[in-house]
This record gives structure tokens, C-alpha cells and sequence, in this order.
């Protein structure tokens, strides 16, 4: 059974990934983090160093200086949409994608949509 | 380097689909080690042309976005299970797998009523690129603007988009393309399906849809009744490798992936 501390830390996780970043606001972004954040979804998590490296091999005209990459990814992280991992040497990134929204309506309307596929499942196997 | 190819249209019946399963399977063909992915979770469609149908569908891309297993676990060996058809038959030994979406109605309300975790679709993506070593991965996207194909956008190398010539296709290409400059895709090309060539010249439909974009267009597919005939049960350019509709197809695969 999962003690309290579990089910806390779940739900904050949830939480997090509600306030995550959606593919169109991926758009809307600054062209240099924009650029940091398709190379993150590629590589799904990466660590500071090779991020770096990473940066460093974009073509001159799109390359960050080590100052802008720093700036970008605190604000990133500060907006929830990077999520950051470890310490030192071994920080890592991931982007925090936002689930996609079911649908909003009323649940009554879902499950007599399920009972009535189960229904005519059920007609069409009877001979 | 694995390259991930977008393939999309703004509205839906454009034959995205169909061409999606003709370009991985030349892919596949020219001993490219290919992957494919049905991201259209609301109305999957491209597993008919491999073959595949309700009873014969294994595990789905439903099953790994709801984490009961690993995406390598819903990948299709469409090589090892080409089946009867001339088409896919010349399949058989290649390198090509496919991951299904679940085509049963209660799965597909599921998606609708609940959402989806997609991080985890990405990283799903990711993942097969990486353990089946990949050289394309094909995305087969949802028609229209959505989260799902949104995203696909923004990690692919390559976005294909596909119109008609009709002027409803025309208008949502245009938002398309914008969106999709706004996702700095490195590759944009359109392809025109459905064009009446014995009608109107292919080379001033190409010119008239490249100044309307201002994009490439890879090439312009004729409408064919052949095609609409065959009903998608085979990959028509490899059953049917001399009909024009498939050699403008090759031409395209030639353009957009360099094979």
C-alpha cells in the first residue's frame, strides 16, 4: 500500500505534467528556445554537458553563447516546461509535454456511449 | 541519422494514408530500415494496407500510451507478415514495422473521453528510433490542427503535407504552413494528390501551388480510378509499379527521402 508521502509526491507529479508546455505553445516560443526545446523532444532527456555540446554544433547563425543557452533554460525551468534533474555534473533536462485534455463532456454521455457498443458487439455475436 | 518524415493534411480524404504506406514501403524497398506510426488515434487507417484489420491487430499504440507495455511491443514486423497480396508480398524480409492504432470503438473512446499522455507518445517515438535503428520513421498524422500533430511537427526533419486541388485544401494548407514555419521544420514539401492530369498540365499545377505557398512541391499525383479500385488492400506501387501514379510516387521518394 502507498504510504502518504507516495501519494503526495503522485499527485504533485500530476500536477506538474497538467501545467506542462502543449505543441502549440512550442510556437509562441523565442526562436532560441524554440531551437533548445526541439533539440530536448529529439533527444527526450539530455544532460547539461551534452546539451552544450549540442548547441555548440548548430549552424553560426543559430548558435546560443553559453550565457543566452544558461538564460534560456532557467526560464524554461522557472515555466515548467523543462523539467530539471540531478546535480552538478550530472543535471539533466527533459521536456515537460502537457497531457492532452480528454473530453469535456459529461461522463454519463461516455458510459452510455460504452454500453451501447458493448450492446451491438453483443447483437452482431448472436446468431 | 534517423530523419522522421511528418506526413499531414489540413482536412481529412486526401489520401494521406495511402501515400504515407507507398512512400515507407519504397523506403523499405531500397533496404532502408523504416518505421511507421499511425498517430491518427481518433480515425487509424493505415494499417489496412498492411494488411491488418480488427481480429488480426495485436498489441496498439493504445496499450503503450495507457503504460501496459513497451513500444517495441506494438511494433508490427510488417516483413515477416506480408500475407497474399502481389504489393506487399515484395515486402516480405524487409526491414519495416509498423505501430498500429487500435481500431476497436471502446479503445478509441477511451482516447476521446481521457486524453493521453503526450510526453509519452514522444518519447515512444524516440525510443523506436533508437532500438530499432531507424532510418525513417513515418508519421501518420490526424488531419487538421491538433495536439498530436502538432507535436509530430515540431520533432520531425522532414513535414509532407498533402493537398487536393480544391480550394478548401488550399485554405487550411496555408494555416498549416504557417504553423509549421512557426515550428522551424527543417524540410517543408507539398505533395498534390487527387490532380486531374489528363485535364490540366501536372507542371502548371506544380508552378501554380508552389507561388501559392511558397513552398516545394515534391510532386502531383493523378487521381486514379485504379487506385480507388484496389480499395487499399495493397500498397499500389509495388503491385502496380508501371502505373503513372506510381512512378510519380517514386519521383517524390526520390525528392523528399533521397532513395
Amino acid at each position: 500500500m502507498s504510504s502518504v508521502f507516495d501519494r503526495l509526491q503522485k499527485q504533485l507529479e500530476i500536477q506538474k505534467r497538467e501545467e506542462g508546455i502543449s505543441a502549440l505553445d512550442l510556437a509562441d516560443l523565442p526562436p532560441e528556445m524554440r531551437r533548445i526545446m526541439r533539440l530536448m523532444l529529439r533527444e527526450v532527456v539530455m544532460k547539461y554537458t551534452d546539451l552544450c555540446k549540442a548547441v555548440e554544433a548548430m549552424p553560426a547563425a543559430q548558435r546560443l553563447s553559453r550565457n543566452e543557452l544558461d538564460s534560456a533554460l532557467k526560464t524554461l525551468v522557472e515555466q515548467n516546461w523543462l523539467l530539471r534533474f540531478g546535480q552538478a555534473e550530472m543535471v539533466s533536462y527533459k521536456v515537460n509535454l502537457r497531457r492532452k485534455a480528454g473530453s469535456q463532456l459529461g461522463k454519463d454521455i461516455w458510459s452510455a456511449l460504452d454500453s451501447r457498443i458493448g450492446a451491438d458487439k453483443e447483437n452482431k455475436s448472436t446468431p | 541519422m534517423s530523419i522522421i518524415v511528418s506526413i499531414h493534411s489540413f482536412r481529412g480524404g486526401t489520401g494521406k494514408s495511402n501515400v504515407t504506406a507507398n512512400l515507407a514501403a519504397q523506403a523499405a524497398l531500397a533496404g532502408k530500415r523504416v518505421g511507421i506510426i499511425d498517430t491518427d488515434i481518433n480515425s487509424p487507417g493505415i494499417h489496412v494496407p498492411f494488411g491488418l484489420d480488427e481480429r488480426s491487430m495485436g498489441r496498439t499504440l493504445n496499450e503503450y500510451l495507457r503504460a501496459e507495455c513497451n513500444i517495441e511491443d506494438v511494433a508490427f514486423p510488417v516483413g515477416e507478415n506480408v500475407g497474399s497480396e502481389p504489393g506487399r508480398q515484395k515486402l516480405a524480409g524487409k526491414t519495416i514495422w509498423l505501430v498500429p492504432s487500435s481500431i476497436k470503438s471502446t479503445e478509441i473512446s477511451q482516447v476521446l473521453r481521457d486524453g493521453y499522455d503526450v510526453g509519452r507518445l514522444n518519447e515512444g517515438m524516440q525510443s523506436l528510433l533508437k532500438k530499432f535503428k531507424l532510418d525513417f520513421m513515418f508519421i501518420d498524422t490526424h488531419p487538421g490542427l491538433n495536439e498530436e500533430t502538432l507535436l509530430s511537427i515540431a520533432v520531425s526533419d522532414i513535414l509532407i503535407l498533402i493537398l487536393r486541388p480544391d480550394q478548401q485544401d488550399f485554405q487550411g494548407t496555408a494555416v498549416t504552413i504557417d504553423v509549421s514555419r512557426g515550428l522551424d521544420v527543417p524540410s517543408l514539401y507539398l505533395v498534390v494528390n487527387k490532380a486531374l492530369t489528363n485535364r490540366y498540365d501536372p507542371a502548371n499545377i506544380r508552378k501554380q501551388v508552389e507561388q501559392t505557398f511558397g513552398a516545394p512541391v515534391a510532386g502531383v499525383l493523378p487521381l486514379s480510378e485504379d487506385l480507388v479500385d484496389l480499395g487499399s488492400k495493397d500498397i499500389f506501387s509495388l503491385r502496380e509499379p508501371d502505373h503513372p501514379w506510381s512512378k510519380e510516387l517514386r519521383k517524390i521518394a526520390q525528392v523528399v527521402l533521397g532513395i
